[in-house]
């Protein structure tokens, strides 16, 4: 079998030589995210593979587990980003489309995973290079050309013409061919940014166009020549591109534009550039390199053309000396100004979904002023499932679904289906029962904060950290009672280390601070000085020992050690238990009734109520704890340094999986 | 003559190096690793970004390894083996790494993607905070050789080597130097979990593959500029002195590869903090006590 | 002694290219990158003439001063995506009349002082260091010490004039 994402070029013994050796050297792009591989018990790290941040450095896409129908499109964007030669391994992925069909699947396990990688090696060594090529191609990748008026972002057409407000015509930009879900429908009801000076410019339009200020939409005028503001060429209305001065929704036109952070683009959030090598796609099949080249030349040079006879222009005010020349009271008149006073231009940059430091299909999309962040807008792409799957549903069944749908925690999921259908049932499980159920949540916990501490290594650069964690979360993923027993020096030493660590103080003090008023979940509202925690009700708990943990503080340092501790007293409580037991659902027959229940998972508090007819669910209801704390993401980003807000982020510990409303 | 040499023990340490960095970020030690990613990256597409500053993009790694490249040319080796004793070695040095800067601005800047740009510029702070602490302690140690001159400094600590008859100057320094070659925990321009890579983000292939070369050569001139300085070059009893600089160099840049995996990157306007508020205050003290120690026991 | 002419040469028409650069440009950043090189051209032109302490300063100064003034001239003038339609050329009258002046007075700098006699034999570079100190420390140091003074008066001042405060810190 040879590889559809081939380099282009005859097999020769030099080429096969380089074959054996990408076939060595496998760098992995881990979807949705090497935390989530971890979770399902993937051992990325021990495979003798390197798993990278960008498509860019990647050989391999590797899919962990079946992916969300959210996520597939930036699957897709993320796959044309690779270079050639590129591969997919698929781990009990199922439908992976947009993306072509997977070159070697395998089943998600340890083997699979070995196995898997092995016949990788070989599809690579056997087919790195071939003569033809096929194309990679998918509708999130089409770029599309949308027509908009440069003075009135919020008109966007897919035809040409003249705008229906001021009447310029409209100019074309790029921009994800389903982004936006059509513009069939003119959105011309959303309020005009204030403070445009457009009135009486239709009267302009006509000729060959206006030629207009790229920096400052409100000077137009019908002869080239240059902008009394700023100085710049003044272009036709064609030239202006997608310099994102639509951007209706930070005021006026200022100089914000999407730049190119594309490689972890989701396509749903339309920014022109985010895909702009993605046209490049269909050049693919030239050798070398020369064939991706011959743009920037072009974007750099396109100002010469049509602007002769620009040095002229009526001279007001002093001779030779341009009126209000480089003025930047002139320059930056109404722009939105940061907390600093300095005026930056500012750019958007998506981060995520597959964004190394954060959550895996968590979308966040700042405004950066400079490195800092002066807006941002999250959102989860995984989606929110129905949880009641049709009407005949047993319990049993909907208790797998939940718990599948939660791959980072579903053993809390798990157990707190099983409660709510319990209830409902008016089924009492007994008490060794409810030991065995509470160690296994406390397990979970144990290894959702292993993770946290893992993924918070990698995003910070903490190495050391990121691979010890990662272990130790593998290693307590599935263990037993002996095996947590045997894993818990290792992991109070771990716990020891990271407290002790130089810089970490600095690096986390006094970062995305959360006040007492804000509503907040887990871990999160437990480190600011008090809080809520569900197990504090749970009388199995408190006969094993169980003692609220608190911090103060309110800032992400004071988070990283709230897990610390947890972590800590979660070994107890499993020592105290004497034994792990993953709740299995009872025979409820055929009852009917009404049950909710509450527990702590490791992100926080969760309830769910369910509605039985028959033996059947045929309603639920549930409450995350993601759903709370994602709302704090703005908060605690808002005008910090990039560094930090990724940071902040990261310390909320949110599961996109978990995000419904 | 000591041109091929040099070059070809660059080459070497640059390949020694690799082995050393892939054992530090990956955890498991292979001495054929860093070959086989190195002729995989050859045969790997190099993807230009369409609306790239071209030009910006293709010189970015060529002037960072060139800058490397004349960095290493004033590092000695051993009495002799150094491929130009300038009279201003210690000066040259810096004036060939101040180009590092302007290479990962125009690499940064070049493919036009927000993650390259903030780390080329944030590079830009990050050497606001360290230039003065390269400078400030060369400074005290030409003070002491009474020369710029590499091998005259390197001579000069025949009886007593720096890192002892000026620690806090070796300690600056080597931060500094850290902090000069993007190394961990002041790696802000390839920062990996915030900005996916940074600089390197968008380059692939071939130009990648002379990316990772420029940087290994970065990192071993700044080892050798540590050695030169501090630990007394080829300096050593017993083994030749080609064998100490190569121990030494190697063992620097070790160090200064690895001591980052233990601890979380700081961000730059804290590294600029320290390093003016404390690092220059230190600095300036340095100057004095040498001054004051080469003017009373002239050792 | 013509080997170096054509390498003065060389490097003095690489000045004068990469000076036209900055201006012929459309973009910000390569424009303060081509006033770098600009600059360095210049200090290769110290080294040629064998000046080797000042050539390879004004090869360090100037990267690192140009990269400055680069990120100060992107964030000010927020150069839309460096590739930009930035016309670098203003005010050209008074352009014209103030190059025309200064190169008038860089002219009769070079052709109506007595420079001395030609010097035949350079001192080496040691030499040369050691007397730049001396320098320094003796007939020039006032004109150096209030000149830095001015400059860093100057850059403070310059930053303080363009940072608005809001009115969070006016309070």
């Amino acid at each position: 079998m040879t590889i559809a994402g081939a380099h282009a070029g005859a097999m020769t013994g030099l080429r096969r030589l380089i074959s054996g050796a990408m076939a060595r050297d496998l760098t992995a792009f881990v979807l949705p995210g090497p935390s989530v591989a971890r979770s399902m018990g993937l051992d990325l790290a021990g495979s003798h593979l390197r798993v990278v941040g960008t498509p860019r450095h990647a050989s391999v896409l590797i899919v962990v587990g079946p992916l969300p129908a959210g996520l597939r499109d930036a699957a897709a964007v993320i796959y044309a980003q690779m270079p050639r030669p590129r591969a997919i391994l698929a781990l009990g992925a199922g439908d992976i489309a947009p993306l072509p069909d997977a070159h070697v699947s395998a089943p998600l396990t340890r083997a699979g995973l070995q196995s898997g990688l092995a016949d990788l090696r070989r599809v690579i060594a056997a087919g790195a290079f071939r003569a033809d090529t096929g194309e990679f191609t998918a509708p999130a990748l089409e770029v599309r050309v949308e027509y908009t008026c440069p003075m009135h972002p919020e008109i966007v057409r897919d035809a040409p013409g003249d705008c229906p407000k001021c009447g310029m015509t409209l100019v074309p930009r790029e921009t994800a061919s389903n982004g936006h879900g059509g513009h069939d429908t003119p959105q011309e009801d959303t309020p005009s940014p204030a403070g445009h000076a457009h009135a009486g410019h239709a009267d302009d339009a006509g000729g060959e166009g206006p030629y207009i200020c790229p920096m400052h939409p409100e000077v137009v005028s019908d002869v080239p020549g240059k902008c009394p503001k700023c100085g710049m060429f003044l272009v036709t209305a064609e030239e202006v591109e997608s310099h994102g001065h639509g951007h209706g929704d930070h005021g006026q036109g200022h100089g914000s534009k999407a730049q190119g952070a594309h490689m972890h683009g989701d396509p749903a959030a339309g920014s022109a550039q985010m895909h702009h090598d993605v046209p490049d796609e269909a050049h693919h099949g030239h050798e070398g390199d020369g064939d991706h080249c011959g743009h920037g030349e072009q974007a750099d040079h396109a100002g010469h053309t049509g602007h002769a006879g620009h040095g002229d222009h009526s001279a007001a005010g002093l001779d030779g000396i341009e009126p209000h020349f480089m003025s930047m009271v002139e320059l930056t008149e109404g722009q939105p100004r940061s907390s600093d006073g300095l005026q930056m231009e500012w750019i958007e940059a998506p981060f995520g979904p597959f964004f190394p430091g954060l959550p895996a299909g968590l979308h966040l999309n700042l405004t950066l002023d400079g490195d800092s962040v002066a807006g941002s807008e999250v959102r989860s792409l995984v989606g929110a499932t129905e949880l009641v799957d049709g009407p005949q549903m047993t319990a049993g069944d909907f208790v797998e679904r939940l718990a599948a749908m939660m791959p980072l925690s579903p053993a809390a999921y798990r157990t707190l289906a099983c409660a709510a259908v319990e209830e409902a049932a008016g089924v009492e499980p007994d008490h060794n029962a409810r030991r065995g159920r509470a160690a296994a949540v406390e397990r979970e916990r144990i290894a959702s904060h292993l993770g946290w501490l893992a993924e918070f290594g990698l995003q910070s650069g903490f190495l050391w950290l990121a691979a010890r964690a990662g272990a130790l979360q593998l290693a307590v993923g599935n263990a037993d009672i002996d095996g947590i027993a045997a894993q818990a020096g290792a992991i109070r030493r771990l716990i020891r280390r990271v407290e002790a660590a130089p810089l970490m103080r600095m690096r986390l003090r006094r970062i995305a601070r959360i006040g007492k008023d804000a509503p907040a979940s887990g871990p999160v509202d437990r480190a600011r000085g008090g809080g809520a925690d569900a197990r504090a009700g749970d009388p199995t708990l408190i006969a094993l020992g169980f003692e609220m943990r608190v911090r103060d503080g309110g800032d992400a340092l004071a988070r990283l050690r709230l897990r610390c501790d947890e972590i800590a007293q979660s070994l107890d409580l499993i020592a105290a238990a004497g034994r792990i037991a993953v709740p299995r659902l009872p025979d409820v027959g055929r009852v009917s009734g009404e049950g909710a229940a509450r527990i702590e998972t490791p992100r926080g508090a969760a309830s769910l109520s369910v509605k039985l007819v028959d033996g059947k669910v045929v309603e639920a209801e549930l409450d995350t704890p993601s759903d709370v704390n994602i709302a704090l993401v703005e908060t605690v980003t808002a005008q910090q340094e990039l560094g930090d807000a990724l940071s902040a982020v990261a310390s909320l510990d949110l599961s996109p999986w978990e995000v419904r409303g | 003559m000591s041109i091929v040499v040099v070059l070809v023990s660059l080459a070497a340490g640059a390949y020694v190096l690799a082995v050393i960095e892939r054992w530090a970020v990956q955890g498991h030690l292979s001495l054929t690793g860093p070959a086989w990613a190195a002729l995989a990256l050859l045969g790997r597409e190099s993807l230009l970004a369409r609306k790239s500053d071209r030009l910006f993009f293709e010189l970015g790694p060529v002037l960072l390894l060139v800058a490397g490249l004349m960095a290493v040319a004033v590092i000695p080796l051993a009495p002799g083996l150094i491929i130009t004793d300038l009279a201003t070695g210690a000066l040259f040095l810096n004036a060939a790494l101040a180009y590092v800067l302007v290479a990962l601005i125009m690499a940064g800047w070049g493919p036009n993607g927000a993650y390259a740009m903030i780390a080329g510029w944030r590079f830009l702070g990050q050497f606001i905070a360290y230039a003065m602490l390269i400078v400030m302690p060369i400074t005290a140690v030409a003070m002491r050789a009474e020369s710029l001159s590499t091998v005259e400094i390197v001579a000069s600590q025949a009886q007593l080597w720096n890192v002892l008859y000026q620690p806090m100057g070796f300690a600056l320094f080597v931060v500094a130097a850290m902090g000069l070659a993007w190394l961990p925990p002041l790696d802000l321009p390839d920062a990996a979990g915030e900005l996916a890579g940074g600089v390197e983000a968008e380059y692939t292939g071939v130009r990648l593959a002379v990316l990772r070369l420029a940087r290994m050569v970065i990192i071993l001139a700044l080892a050798g500029a540590t050695v030169t300085f501090y630990l007394g070059g080829w300096l050593g009893p017993w083994l030749p002195p080609w064998g100490w600089s190569a121990i030494k160099i190697l063992a620097v840049a070790a160090a200064m590869l690895s001591v980052g995996r233990y601890m979380p990157r700081i961000r730059e306007a804290r590294y600029l903090a320290l390093s003016w508020k404390l690092g220059i205050s230190l600095a300036l003290a340095n100057i004095f006590v040498v001054g004051v120690i080469a003017l009373v026991v002239p050792i | 002694m013509t080997v170096q002419m054509i390498f003065l040469a060389f490097f003095g028409g690489a000045a004068l290219w990469f000076g036209v650069v900055v201006f012929r440009t459309h973009s910000m950043v390569r424009s303060a990158l081509a006033l770098l090189f600009s600059q360095t051209a210049i200090g290769a032109m110290f080294l040629v003439m064998q000046a080797e302490f000042l050539g390879v300063l004004q090869i360090m100064m100037m990267a690192t001063e140009m990269s400055v003034m680069a990120i100060f001239m992107v964030m000010f003038m927020m150069d839309p995506g460096g590739m930009g339609k930035m016309d670098m050329t203003h005010q050209k009258r008074l352009s014209l009349w103030a190059g025309g002046i200064g190169l008038l007075a860089a002219l009769l700098l070079v052709w109506l002082p007595d420079w001395g006699p030609v010097a035949l034999s350079v001192p080496g570079a040691h030499e040369q260091a050691a007397d730049l100190g001396r320098e320094l420390l003796g007939r020039s140091m006032f004109i150096f010490q209030s000149a830095g003074l001015t400059i860093l008066t100057a850059m403070i001042a310059a930053t303080m004039v363009a940072i608005v405060p809001n009115a969070e810190q006016r309070k």
